[in-house]
């Protein structure tokens, strides 16, 4: 009996395992690799040594997250120097774990998406000390010696672009909600911290309040629910600050339930389809703010620049810079059809 | 290994309240839970909180919970646990998305299927409990990574609207259509309320006055002694893990309905909010000891405590160190085990 | 002979209650006084006063003339007082050794001394005159009959001075009883004072000196000598004269109840047949593992048969099928009832009925008929309290196992399979056990009772089969057996059973 049960056991541990292992690793089936081909061929660049870039991010469970994925490997597939390998975590811990793997592996670049930029800035530096430079994407690390260049989306310019254009629409007067992402991530707290500074600019006199502002964890259930309070709580709301596209369509789904998406519009940020769908149509989702995944291509060049030496062209000498800021844009109905074509799913 | 405490009991001492009446306790004392945190609710914010519309929208968010969790009673009754229900939540509503197609807009296919595949997936857990033998932490453990990733999988991470299912009318959905569930009402009391309340009251009736029922709580309070009792254990235990998939389903319909689309992240931890609100509603984890009016109770107050703070516009931090404390002065205020 | 522990007028009041109202009690040093005493009437809370678990309201008790430490364990530990409570306390998973010196390990600080505890664990085993159990296995896999003499040397490893044993033989069968004698025996050589509580009158006299009787938080009687018939000790005991211990023997009669052919499970039960008729009560003597419990265990169908046939009323059971054997009339009564037969936090009510719901539901359970049911039964058994909804866990040993028996006598049982029915039963609710299965049986039920304790199977049974390594090599007719008689044929003809088999 007590062998059966062993064996028994043995298989659910390795089923376990294994499952684990593939959903965490995720899109193995996704690595490209690339042959070096020692002379120049016709499209993208080639250098003659091949370019070993592994990539980590968290779980692409978020259509944002699982944009960056594809633009980081269609970057890397650009390249006939680049062999590309992306990793995904199931949380902050298990990225950590995954990193030091990678730094094992000895790649010439790392490019990290950290889930947490605090609790991933240890082993960051522990590979930039190994010798291997970091490139950070979107969210920060804390110390300055834990990545060798930045790219990230200007958040605080976000939540200025959103506090000039609300400001605009409610003519300095009216009381807003804001509804974050994450708490304690950078992009957080810059994008609140872009809107509140820029408000006090704007509108000194007080005009805009800002009546609750509550975490909705880039989740549209979670921004369902935290909507549904609010609105319990706040009956005179004129403009809904979300800090996502996607978590937003629970907040939507939340204003549009009780009735009052007449009384108030809304904005996003990211440029997901849908929200582009939405503010095409017009109504209650009235903006969003580019946040282009896009960055995600730019990081993985940057860091074969970086492993092979070289740096941007136009700069004198030429060198890859320390930190990149990719623009926001402000989409509305206006010119949503430009902005269309960069949505991501 | 206890000393001899058995040998002593029958002194006829006065107050050995036995354990019917000590369960009695406890539910009261949740209850003034509830009743407390109304209060404060009401004193805090006057004008919002103490407001037909704040109830409707407190029973409405408790609901989706209070499914689950009802499920979760009978579950940890039989000493058993479900870590998986918030995964299988998303994905029988990413399920039930496909199912209807891009243009589908059949109520009835939805509903009938996310319910059928979170059945499904009960029926996973229920088999690997009760044939593999594996020890249900592990198992359910397991099914909560695997769903999640099903979830993910079957429409490669996307969400799908279920804006269309409002049975032809929009904005006013139609009754027992998909999004009816969501907002409908009747006689003023939302939908979802009718499910939470009918599920909590057919729940009771089955554990306390059906015999399998009784045989659940059995199989919990002492496994042997139930089977030498001629209780089908194995039959039990496996039947609680279906039953818990089952409603694992019937909660999807209510979130689904309400937030318009099936999400694929949904679900988060929600199988925590439903072990806690069992437990502090008096089931005991080790088995053989369950109250649906204790959860029934559980689930209001975590409803409670969420709306409230929310609606104070608590900052996370203090969210979090509050939700902590007043869940452990709930579990203090009812009896604890004096044995060992 | 000096006094080793005195004790005066002790009282122990709990809220309204008085547990015990003035005791007076003294032990000689290498003497063995046992105490005697129903359920209730305060052993417990004596031994938990002198040992310091309980804190005495009044009263003084000395050892070797200085007062111990009220509600001082460890204290009064470090006096010499040892206990060994009837549920052992010893961790099933550690071994031997790290068992005895649980909490006082040797050590090279700062870490253990293994070598120091395995040696001093040796030499208090073989100071037992048992250095055979080893001391690296883990204590779960020996026998309870090793386990007791482990948790005599964990006694022991202190410096023990007194010794008291709550109810020591409990678990044990007829050899290893002798065995823990002589340990005993060996103890009061050493000058150790050695109190010794038990329900067995006749072991009483076997291993005792003097005696104290207990009841109502009272001694009734005290320094009597062990050689005091039984009928006395039981009238201190009881405050009344108990007739007769053991009922009328019932009558066989020729119909047969349950037939087993050839019964078959290795290595425990190797081809046994038997016949229970109705109005009989056949008793299966034998030593531990000799494979009694696992018979029943085979015809009630919780084990799954190797060969075999098993009939009720001259139709076949349908092996492994606990719930079938149920429906078509085997009731069984398991040895360990507070593990196997009762749900402890349940009410007595829900514990009488659970194996005959269908009586009382179609779709939805009829609560106060079933309540009003069980309460029937628990009367007519005179359980006490009566209470339906009385928590199982608060009573007796005894009346416990009246709860078991009114769960089959609710469902009509036809064939009752008895497992050490007055394990741990005091002598006032043995003598109503054997009384209601006598009349259970002389009614038309059928029983099988397996006993480990002989007086009791001569005693009440029409017939005995005595077992022997999974065999039944005896049968003896109950008006003429003896204890001795029985012993013969329990024993092989070599050893006394090994202890460090593994439980079965």
């Amino acid at each position: 009996m007590s062998r059966k049960r062993f064996i028994i056991s043995i298989v659910a541990a390795s089923l376990l395992a294994i499952g684990t292992a593939a959903c965490s690793v995720g899109d193995s089936e996704e690595v490209t690799r690339t042959v070096t081909v020692s002379d120049t061929t016709a499209g993208g660049t080639s250098s003659g040594r091949t370019v070993t870039i592994i990539a980590s991010v968290p779980p692409t469970d978020h259509g944002w997250l699982g944009a960056i994925s594809k633009d980081a490997k269609a970057a890397a597939d650009q390249h006939d120097d680049v062999d590309f390998e992306l990793l995904q975590a199931a949380d902050a811990d298990s990225q950590a774990q995954q990193i030091e793997q990678a730094i094992a592996q000895k790649p010439d670049v790392l490019v990290v998406l950290p889930q947490d930029g605090a609790a991933l800035t240890p082993v960051a530096q522990k590979a930039e000390r190994a010798g291997i430079p970091v490139v950070n994407i979107d969210r920060l690390f804390t110390a300055p010696d834990a990545a060798t260049a930045t790219v990230l989306g200007d958040n605080y310019q976000i939540g200025v672009l959103a506090a000039n254009y609300i400001g605009d629409q409610l003519k300095c007067n009216g009381n807003v909600v804001e509804i974050q992402g994450l708490a304690g991530i950078s992009v957080t707290t810059d994008r609140t911290k872009g809107f509140t500074d820029t408000l006090k600019k704007k509108c000194p006199g007080g005009g805009v309040r800002i009546v609750a502002s509550q975490p909705g964890d880039f989740n549209p259930d979670k921004g369902l629910t935290v909507m549904e309070n609010i609105l319990q709580a706040q009956s005179d709301i004129d403009a809904v600050y979300t800090h996502d596209d996607d978590m937003a369509q629970g907040v939507v789904q939340a204003i549009r339930n009780a009735n009052r998406d007449d009384d108030m519009f809304l904005t996003g940020v990211g440029g997901s389809q849908d929200a582009m769908k939405q503010i095409e149509e017009g109504g209650l989702y009235r903006a969003t703010f580019l946040y282009n995944p896009n960055m995600a291509g730019t990081a993985v060049n940057m860091a074969r620049l970086i492993a092979l030496g070289q740096g941007f062209s136009e700069l004198v000498p030429p060198e890859v810079p320390r930190q990149v800021v990719v623009p926001a844009a402000v989409v509305t109905q206006d010119n949503v059809s430009e902005y269309e074509k960069y949505a991501f799913n | 290994m206890t000393p001899a405490q058995a040998a002593e009991p029958d002194q006829g001492g006065p107050e050995f309240s036995d354990r019917l009446k000590a369960l009695r306790l406890q539910e009261y004392g949740l209850a003034a839970v509830v009743v407390l945190l109304f209060i404060a609710g009401s004193i805090l914010k006057p004008e919002t909180f103490p407001t037909w519309d704040n109830v409707r929208n407190m029973l409405t968010q408790a609901s989706v919970i209070g499914v689950l969790a009802i499920g979760m009673t009978f579950v940890i009754a039989t000493a058993g646990i479900d870590l998986s229900v918030g995964s299988m939540v998303a994905a029988a509503g990413v399920f039930g998305g496909i199912l209807i197609g891009t243009d589908g807009t059949s109520s009835l296919v939805f509903i009938l299927g996310a319910i059928a595949f979170a059945t499904l997936l009960g029926v996973v857990n229920a088999t690997a409990v009760a044939y593999a033998r594996i020890v249900p932490f592990i198992a359910t453990l397991a099914m909560f990574s695997i769903a999640r990733g099903v979830a993910l999988l079957l429409n490669d991470k996307l969400p799908v609207s279920l804006l269309d299912l409002n049975g032809g009318s929009f904005g006013d959905p139609r009754p027992f259509s998909l999004l009816w569930f969501g907002n409908g009402r009747i006689f003023g009391i939302p939908a979802s309320v009718y499910v939470f309340v009918a599920i909590t009251i057919a729940g009771w009736i089955v554990l306390n006055r059906t015999r399998y029922g009784r045989y659940v709580v059995a199989v919990g309070g002492n496994r042997e002694a139930a089977r030498i009792a001629g209780v089908p254990v194995r039959r039990i235990i496996f039947s609680v893990y279906v039953l818990s998939g089952l409603l694992a389903g019937v909660a999807t319909v209510l979130l689904c309905a309400r937030l318009g689309s099936a999400s694929p992240v949904s679900g988060n931890l929600y199988e925590l909010d439903a072990i806690g609100a069992v437990v502090i509603g008096g089931t005991s984890l080790a088995g053989g000891r369950a109250t649906i009016v204790g959860t029934f109770l559980g689930v209001l107050t975590f409803a409670l405590i969420f709306s409230l703070m929310t609606q104070l516009n608590l900052s996370t931090e203090v969210q979090q160190v509050t939700k902590g404390l007043i869940v452990l002065g709930a579990v203090l205020l009812q009896r604890s085990e004096s044995r060992y | 002979m000096t006094k080793l522990l005195e004790i005066h007028n002790l009282v122990k009041e709990f809220p309204g209650v008085k547990a015990l109202q003035g005791v007076d009690l003294d032990v000689l040093e290498a003497e063995v006084h046992c105490l005697l005493g129903a359920n209730g009437a305060g052993k417990s809370t004596l031994i938990k006063c002198v040992s310091g678990a309980l804190e005495p309201t009044s009263g003084e008790i000395l050892l070797e003339g200085e007062p111990l430490p009220p509600g001082d364990p460890a204290g009064t530990l470090k006096r010499g007082v040892a206990t060994i409570y009837q549920e052992l306390d010893l961790v099933a998973d550690l071994s031997v050794a790290e068992s005895i010196f649980l909490a006082h390990e040797p050590r090279r600080w700062p870490l253990l001394d293994l070598d120091k505890m395995y040696r001093e664990s040796e030499a208090l085993l073989a100071r037992l005159g048992h250095d055979a159990i080893p001391v690296r296995a883990k204590v779960g896999r020996l026998r309870p009959a090793a386990q007791q003499i482990v948790s005599i040397a964990r006694a022991l490893s202190g410096d023990v001075r007194l010794l008291i044993m709550d109810e020591p033989s409990a678990i044990l069968d007829e050899g290893e009883i002798k065995t823990l004698f002589e340990v005993v025996r060996r103890l009061t050589a050493e000058g150790v004072g050695v109190v010794y509580i038990s329900h067995r009158l006749d072991e009483i006299r076997r291993i005792g000196d003097r005696v104290t009787v207990l009841a109502d938080g009272r001694t009734t009687a005290t320094g009597l000598p062990a050689t005091t018939p039984t009928d006395e000790l039981v009238e201190f005991m009881v405050g009344r004269k108990v007739d007769q211990l053991y009922p009328e023997r019932p009558v066989s009669t020729d119909r047969v109840l349950l037939e087993v052919r050839d019964a078959r499970r290795l290595p425990a039960v190797r081809g046994v047949s038997l016949k229970v008729h109705a109005g009989e009560i056949v008793g299966l003597g034998g030593l531990v593992g000799s494979g009694r419990t696992e018979l029943l265990r085979l015809i009630y169908g919780l084990d799954q048969p190797e060969g075999g046939e098993f009939l009720v009323e001259g139709k076949p059971l349908r092996p492994n099928r606990p719930g079938h054997a149920i429906r078509r009339g085997l009731g069984l009564a398991p040895e360990d009832r507070k593990s196997q037969a009762l749900v402890l936090d349940w009410s007595e009510t829900k514990n009488v009925t659970i194996a005959d719901l269908s009586r009382f539901s179609r779709v939805l359970l009829d609560v106060r008929k079933e309540r009003a049911s069980a309460h029937e039964q628990l009367r007519s058994l005179n359980t006490v309290p009566d209470d339906p909804d009385r928590v199982v866990r608060l009573l007796s040993g005894g009346n416990q196992q009246k709860v078991v028996l009114a769960r089959w006598l609710l469902h009509e049982c036809r064939v009752l399979l008895l497992d050490e029915p007055t394990r741990g039963v005091d002598v006032a609710t043995k003598a109503e056990i054997y009384r209601i299965v006598s009349d259970l049986a002389t009614s038309g039920l059928g029983v099988l009772v397996v006993s480990s304790e002989l007086e009791e199977l001569v005693g009440i049974c029409t017939r005995i089969l005595v077992m022997r390594d999974g065999e039944i090599v005896a049968e003896v007719a109950g008006n003429v057996a003896t204890e001795h008689e029985l012993l013969r044929h329990a024993v092989a003809p070599t050893d006394a059973p090994e202890l460090t088999e593994e439980v079965v």
